[in-house]
């Protein structure tokens, strides 16, 4: 290998090289610290929401006759929508997991505490089909049984005795403990007691962006307001078929309501995480040119360094370099020049990163992405390179014996 | 130990077809001094071109040291230049970016020798130039003859069997250019066979056998006497 010599070369023409090093660095840098934001993005785009998302559908109901009885309503609906072949559950509820809307409740250990102690948790009203319509799973504890479900006007605030907790709402209730929380009572607003009769093992709030997204409970009541959102688990592969149906035979049972906003949970997870998909796109994209433009400056570099040493090329390889040792010239030299680039570019991403988690509150990088980025650039370097270095291995060394 | 026969050369453009070398057949032998002389455009070059492998021939026959080179593969034929073929330059052809060390260390990478050898061969041979004081120079910081100097040891100190030299006091003053042929006439004392190209009867005079070449093919003799027939041709 060539290293020393190559290097002391580059040193006494080094303007390129530092740009291009410099080039690399910038690269580095943004390229690192935007797959931190890429992978963080993807990273809550790939959460489950604990829903069998795959299987579910959910629509509104809105009454508009002053004087329907929401709660018999309620129940043909769910009577008619759950006899439907196809349909494993089906539920009302005040919202859903990634719907962005919902109820919010503070929770505490002790009555009367100071409510900054209180812990926040999505709510969501459900009877004892809740559970199995979100596709949730029991760890612990029993589901709700239909006696302990109770039937409220949404201006009424009272609150059953009963909840069912997701599993990290537990851990940030009773953080010691080390054992069933099933049993325990927490207090709801100032001094509600609710017993929790289960823990689930996951269901989102429906806000996805908040940071205690995994902190639901599930709470048995129904509101008889005249809006009414239902909740549809369908066995696998009914979904789209159910929908239409759905639709048509609630409409015709009732016209004295809309029913609205006929959604697969598909569709609610794509336009939750819209803004985040836009800019895992948006990032891979300057990413991509970014490359591509480091990658097309190593390119004019090499390019131009064989066209300036075209004569040495000759000369070597009338001293002996046969086409292999002088595409590994280039190569090496490209490798040396990439390294440098690539160094500074990993110290200025580690320290960009830092600023920014510190500014932002974006996660700390993954002790890979840098490992990696290393590896994409040094690999684009050797791609860039290998057309000029081609192109200079192909230099005939009669060249040398020419005069000029 | 150099032996070319028939050896024919010829560049092909779309419109043009040119011969510079017809049927060009010699032979030196271990230990000689040749020179080769003969007009611009004769085929000089195109004959130290095919004897230092830096071109492939188009018909013929070349032998160096009883191997037919003209089918070797590029590999090969850099493995042969390198280590029997050491090339003398008229424009010198060092590398502006390395000092003299790595201009005379440049052959003996190709060749694969360890840095401990590398080193004496470069000491050795800059030692007998005497340049061991440039060492740190760069070609830039150097006077021509000085450059054509470093140019010879780093084409010795492979230790090569011939010596290719192109005009090589072309870009030297009168003074230089009487140095180098010392040089030369003393390496050739010591066992290697030296080719050198020129156009100069002075310069041929020293070798101790001349080749003239014109329209591309050969004749031995004085090169006075083949100067004067083309003057009077």
């Amino acid at each position: 290998m060539e290293l020393g010599p190559i290097f002391r070369a580059m040193l006494k023409a080094k303007a390129g090289y530092i740009l291009i090093a410099l080039q690399i660095a910038v690269t580095m840098t943004i390229m690192v610290n935007a797959i931190a934001i890429m992978q963080e993005k993807n990273d809550a785009i790939a959460r489950e929401s604990g829903m069998d998302e795959a299987n579910t559908f959910a629509f509104s109901s809105t009454s508009f006759e002053p004087d329907a009885d929401m709660r018999s309503l309620v129940e043909e609906d769910l009577d008619t929508i759950r006899n439907l072949p196809g349909v494993r559950s089906a539920v009302a509820s005040n919202s859903y997991p990634l719907r962005q809307g919902g109820w919010s409740e503070g929770l505490q250990l002790e009555p009367d505490a100071n409510s900054s102690d209180s812990i926040g948790s999505a709510i969501y009203f459900v009877d004892e089909h809740g559970v199995d319509s979100f596709g949730a799973t029991i760890i612990d504890g029993q589901n709700f049984t239909p006696n302990q479900v109770s039937f409220k006007d949404p201006e009424s605030n009272t609150w059953p005795a009963y909840g069912i907790v997701t599993e990290a709402l537990a851990k940030e209730l009773f953080p010691e403990e080390q054992t069933s929380v099933v049993g325990k009572t927490i207090y709801l607003g100032d001094n509600d007691p609710i017993n929790i009769v289960a823990v689930i093992d996951r269901l989102q709030a429906p806000w996805q962006s908040w940071t205690g997204v995994e902190r639901s409970m599930l709470i048995p009541q129904r509101r008889l307001g005249t809006y009414q959102t239902y909740i549809v688990r369908t066995e696998p592969g009914y979904r789209d078929e159910l929908m239409p149906q759905v639709e048509e035979l609630l409409a015709n049972s009732n016209k004295g309501r809309i029913i609205r906003s006929m959604t697969t949970m598909d569709h609610v997870r794509m336009r939750a995480y819209l803004d985040e998909s836009a800019m895992v796109t948006m990032l891979t994209f300057i990413v991509t040119l970014l490359v591509i433009i480091t990658g097309l400056g190593i390119v004019g570099l090499a390019s131009f360094n064989v066209s300036r040493r075209t004569r040495q090329i000759g000369i070597r390889r009338a001293l002996g370099a046969n086409k292999f040792a002088i595409m590994r010239y280039f190569m090496v030299e490209n490798f040396i020049v990439s390294s440098v680039g690539i160094a500074t570019g990993g110290i200025l991403a580690v320290l960009l990163n830092i600023l920014m988690v510190n500014a932002f509150g974006l996660q700390p990088l993954s002790w890979y992405v840098i490992p990696i980025a290393m590896l994409v650039l040094w690999l684009v370097g050797q791609i860039a390179v290998a057309g000029p270095a081609r192109r200079a291995s192909n230099i005939t060394p009669a060249i040398a014996t020419r005069s000029g | 130990m150099l032996k070319m026969k028939s050896v024919s050369k010829t560049y092909r453009t779309d419109m043009v077809e040119t011969h510079a070398l017809r049927e060009f057949s010699l032979t030196v032998g271990e230990g000689e001094f040749v020179s080769v002389t003969g007009p611009s455009g004769s085929g000089k070059t195109t004959f130290l071109n095919i004897a230092g492998m830096l071109e492939e021939l188009t018909s013929g026959t070349y032998e160096l040291d009883g191997k037919d080179i003209s089918s070797l593969n590029d590999r090969e034929r850099s493995k042969v230049r390198n280590e029997k073929i050491g090339f003398i330059f008229q424009s010198f052809n060092l590398i502006p970016e390395l000092d003299v060390f790595d201009n005379v260390d440049v052959p003996l990478r190709y060749r694969g020798f360890n840095a401990g050898e590398r080193r004496r061969r470069i000491e050795k041979c800059l030692d007998m130039v005497g340049l061991m004081s440039r060492i740190k120079h760069y070609p830039g910081q150097l006077s021509g003859g000085q450059q054509q100097r470093v140019a010879i040891a780093r084409a010795l100190a492979g230790e090569p069997r011939f010596l290719l030299a192109d005009e090589p006091t072309g870009n030297l003053d009168t003074n230089m250019a009487e140095s180098v042929l010392d040089l030369l006439s003393e390496i050739n004392t010591s066992g290697t066979t030296i080719i050198m190209v020129t156009h100069e009867l002075t310069l041929a005079d020293r070798a101790k056998r001349n080749i003239f070449v014109r329209d591309g093919q050969v004749s031995d003799g004085p090169p006075e006497l083949h100067f004067a027939a083309a003057a009077n041709a």
